[in-house]
């Protein structure tokens, strides 16, 4: 049947974008900015994985946490060089925050396309896949192997997460901070290091679902541009900062996704989503869970 | 003389009434205290007489003229002004050019705007900082500068959001001198401020708010006696049990 | 010597006059430049120096952060095309109407972002710039997609094409300087500042955000059009967003907010692109990271760096 079959997939891309957009929701959600770079962790945990696998000969499992590494890594660096002015109060500036966030998350992203295409090639790469299975039958649906475990694995990695920022301390913490910054450090909570807390998982679950997602897309320097619009728009429409919201948001995608490209378009699928965001934004900006904002 | 005329004034945020039924008059040529707790909606009714938020109900009339819901830029260009309590000044420009800005905001020519610029940086004491960039001056030539900016050409209104908070003694008496001579030559203000000496200070009259509504309006000193505002103020606290007004609401 | 203030008068005309400078210069480099080759490659960087002005308009003075300025270029070029493919117009009329018909999205983007700010803005200028990509590429019918369609062109002389650039260059400039040598160009900057604080003080915000974008959108509206009259192709990658990328990086480094450094910025990153080029591709690596360099130490830009000290002020 195929409106089954369609929402199975869907369902199983809303999991994968899912974990790819929950990242975007944490930074936005505590620094009140996109990461126009965030596609580039993904590439990044993509590229780590298919290089270790490949040229390191390891094993795909053990490469997995290697791309995982690689991605906290990375997000520990972003914010630690390039965030904490927006924060910290650095003098003088010819910038306000936001501006200067879309600058250099651009500038960064433009950096990590480019470095990438140069020091590894600009061809894509077939990722190794974590199980050889290619295709089996689950009930009424075809998947393969891998779509199954990336699923799966994608699923494991957000109920942790869930658990992580809902019982730890460190999580605890991440939500004071995301709530109200100020409140949060008088409170005794190093705002700094938790917003850097912070980056790291984003840029590791990032990084982690371009690793499991390898096997399927074959990542290129570019590859980054659609799970970043995939994002943004998971983001605006879960309502910014609210992860619940982008979780629920990425399995509505994903399953429209799926029903739009086979009954209405196939080559506008990508247009779909970012109708989808423009529509938000405009009529309802804070989304189906965020809260509207107030200044003054 | 009712210069500005409130009724019926309803503003709800996610089923909470934020402004519940509020009405008062402003009347020509009077500093009026907007007072009470927080959270008692003062800042929410100054956002909808600024044109910084619609009402779900209720009217504001300025003389004859109904300005309930007017967009922000069409008040100021009426001579509705206001000041933020979070400081707002165009921090990329000298503190010059704000000014000179906001004489042009309101339709003043070049020419005339410098001309009152330089009075006015002379007046507020800023001439050692006039040609920085607003975003290098400390809190309170900012709060100055903001001054400068709404009186640069006279407003008919002008709202004044906790502009002594935070602020330094010494700047807190020039502001309130100029707040002073302002109030000489004519201007009408409407004050909200936690800061009860300042208010019984420049105020004659004040309206007390609580969770919404208006509990008490009139005289000054009358609403700082009265009942029902000292109660707002201390809620159930039993340190006012057994007298009839607690110092901090004294009135000398 | 008269003493120099941080006046937002004094600043415009300076900027104005050293942008003059700037452009009498460029117009110089056709006889320092050997060949069609090199003769296009400053054409391309004149062409960049007007897509960086309009941009600049937009985000450096206004403060509304868009991410389309490319996809403008590309709907100008297209509709340029288009005229002339179907109905045979002249690009007499074809050149306008490009600027006419970008205007006009321009607006309606300008509308759309109306309430939105900071990345909520860029966002949503980004999913426009996006579909507008999208939509162009995959309408085979109309627009042959990828392949892009063959335009008419206004001479084969590369030299007088140069000069039509540099004076739609001069063009643009003039009216962008008499926008806002005026109340508007303060009210520009009021806006970019503190939209707020802004409106509060009776400034109408939205009449100034919607001029900027028609201003805007219509520049890169131009100059798309003129490109696609000189290269005689258009293809919807002149609305990627590397290409706006690009542009971004021209204004940030060549300072925003100032008519020199979107000019400079436009035209040195253009040539240092192509010199790069010899050194094995690393161009854009190298301006990505000046990107992220100046936004981070040198907000100013180029242009700011030098302005001050040659203005004789410190900053």
């Amino acid at each position: 049947m195929l409106a089954f079959d369609l929402l199975a997939n869907g369902l199983i891309y809303g999991c994968f974008y899912a974990l790819m957009a929950i990242g975007l929701a944490m930074i936005f959600g505590v620094l009140k900015i996109v990461n126009f770079a965030h596609g580039e962790f993904f590439m990044i945990g993509a590229y780590t994985y298919v290089l270790v696998a490949l040229k390191l000969g390891v094993s795909p499992w053990l490469a997995l946490p290697c791309a995982a590494v690689s991605g906290a890594l990375l997000g520990w660096l972003v914010e630690r060089l390039l965030m904490r002015p927006m924060y910290q109060g650095y003098a003088s500036w010819g910038f306000m925050k936001d501006e200067y966030a879309v600058v250099v998350t651009f500038g960064l992203s433009l950096l990590l396309i480019n470095l990438v295409d140069k020091i590894v090639g600009p061809y894509s790469f077939r990722g190794p896949p974590l199980i050889d299975v290619s295709r089996f039958a689950l009930g009424p649906i075809m998947l393969t192997g891998q779509k199954a475990i990336a699923a799966v694995v994608s699923v494991l990695l957000m109920i942790g997460l869930a658990l992580f920022i809902k019982r730890s301390v460190w999580g605890k913490q991440i939500q004071a901070v995301a709530q109200n910054r100020l409140g949060a450090s008088l409170a005794g909570i190093d705002a700094t290091r938790t917003t850097s807390l912070i980056f790291m998982i984003s840029g590791m679950l990032a990084a982690l679902s371009g690793a499991l997602l390898a096997p399927l897309v074959n990542p290129s320097p570019d590859i980054g541009a659609f799970p970043a619009v995939k994002s943004y728009v998971i983001v605006v429409l879960g309502g910014m900062g609210s992860i619940w919201g982008a979780m629920l948001a990425a399995l509505i995608l994903g399953v429209s996704e799926a029903f739009f490209s086979v009954y209405i378009s196939y080559d506008y699928r990508d247009a779909f989503g970012l109708i989808i965001l423009v529509v938000v934004l405009l009529f309802r900006p804070q989304g189906l869970f965020g809260e509207k904002g107030r200044e003054l | 003389m009712s210069l500005l005329t409130i009724e019926g004034l309803f503003a709800h945020f996610g089923g909470v009434a934020a402004v519940d039924n509020v009405s008062f008059d402003l009347r020509q040529g009077e500093i009026l205290g907007l007072i009470g707790p927080n959270g008692s909606g003062k800042t929410t009714v100054l956002n909808l007489l600024s044109g910084f938020l619609t009402p779900d109900a209720g009217q504001v009339r300025m003389r004859d003229e109904n300005i309930t819901g007017m967009s922000a830029d069409r008040l100021a260009q009426r001579g509705v002004l206001r000041m933020f309590q979070m400081t707002r000044v165009f921090t990329r420009m000298s503190a010059f050019d704000n000014l000179l800005t906001a004489g042009m905001a309101r339709g003043l020519s070049e020419s005339e705007s410098t001309r009152r610029a330089h009075a006015l940086i002379e007046e507020l004491t800023l001439e050692p900082v006039q040609y920085l960039n607003a975003g290098q001056l400390s809190g309170g030539q900012r709060k100055l500068l903001e001054f400068g900016m709404c009186f640069i050409e006279p407003p008919l209104i002008a709202m004044l959001d906790e502009p002594f908070a935070a602020v330094h003694p010494v700047m807190r008496d020039v502001m309130a001198k100029f707040i002073r001579a302002r109030h000489a030559q004519g201007f009408t203000f409407l004050l909200v401020s936690h800061d009860m000496p300042i208010i019984v200070d420049l105020c004659q009259r004040a309206v007390c708010m609580n969770a919404g509504r208006v509990i008490a309006a009139g005289e000054i000193r009358s609403v700082l006696q009265n009942h029902d505002v000292i109660e707002a103020y201390l809620g159930d606290s039993e340190t006012h049990s057994g007298q009839d007004h607690p110092p901090a609401l004294e009135v000398h | 010597m008269k003493p120099i203030h941080n006046l937002w008068q004094e600043r415009l005309r300076f900027d104005m006059r050293a942008a003059l400078v700037i452009i009498a210069l460029i117009g110089l480099l056709p006889a320092v430049v050997y060949g069609p080759y090199a003769l296009g490659i400053i054409l391309v960087s004149v062409y960049f120096a007007i897509l960086a002005l309009g941009w600049n308009l937009l985000a450096g003075y206004t403060g509304q952060f868009s991410l389309a300025p490319a996809a403008f270029a590309m709907i100008g070029a297209y509709t340029t095309a288009l005229l002339d493919h179907y109905w045979q117009v002249p690009l007499a009329l074809g050149i306008p109407a490009a600027i006419v018909v970008t205007a006009l999205f321009g607006l309606m983007l300008g509308k759309l972002v109306l309430n939105l700010s900071g990345p909520y803005l860029s966002l949503t200028t980004l999913a426009f710039a996006e579909i507008a990509r999208v939509v162009i590429g995959n309408s085979h019918e109309f627009t042959r997609g990828d392949q892009g369609m063959h335009v008419a062109t206004l001479t084969d002389n590369r030299l007088a094409y140069y000069y039509i650039f540099l004076f739609a260059l001069v063009v643009v400039l003039a009216c962008i300087y008499w926008l806002l040598k005026g109340k508007l160009g303060r009210f520009m900057m009021a806006v970019r500042d503190d939209p707020v604080g802004a409106e509060s003080r009776g400034i109408n915000v939205v009449r100034i955000k919607m001029i900027a974008f028609c201003i805007s959108c219509s520049i890169c509206g131009l100059a798309g059009s003129l490109y696609g009259t000189f290269s005689q192709l258009v293809s919807p990658e002149l609305g990627l967003l590397q290409q706006t990328g690009l542009i971004l990086s021209m204004v940030v480094i060549g300072g925003m907010g100032s008519l020199s450094g979107a000019i400079l910025g436009g035209v040195l990153i253009y040539l240092g692109s192509e010199w790069l080029r010899g050194f094995g591709d690393i161009q854009m690596i190298v301006f990505a990271l000046l990107v992220i360099v100046f936004a981070r130490y040198i907000p100013g830009g180029l242009w700011g760096m030098v302005a001050a000290r040659l203005q004789g002020r410190r900053s």
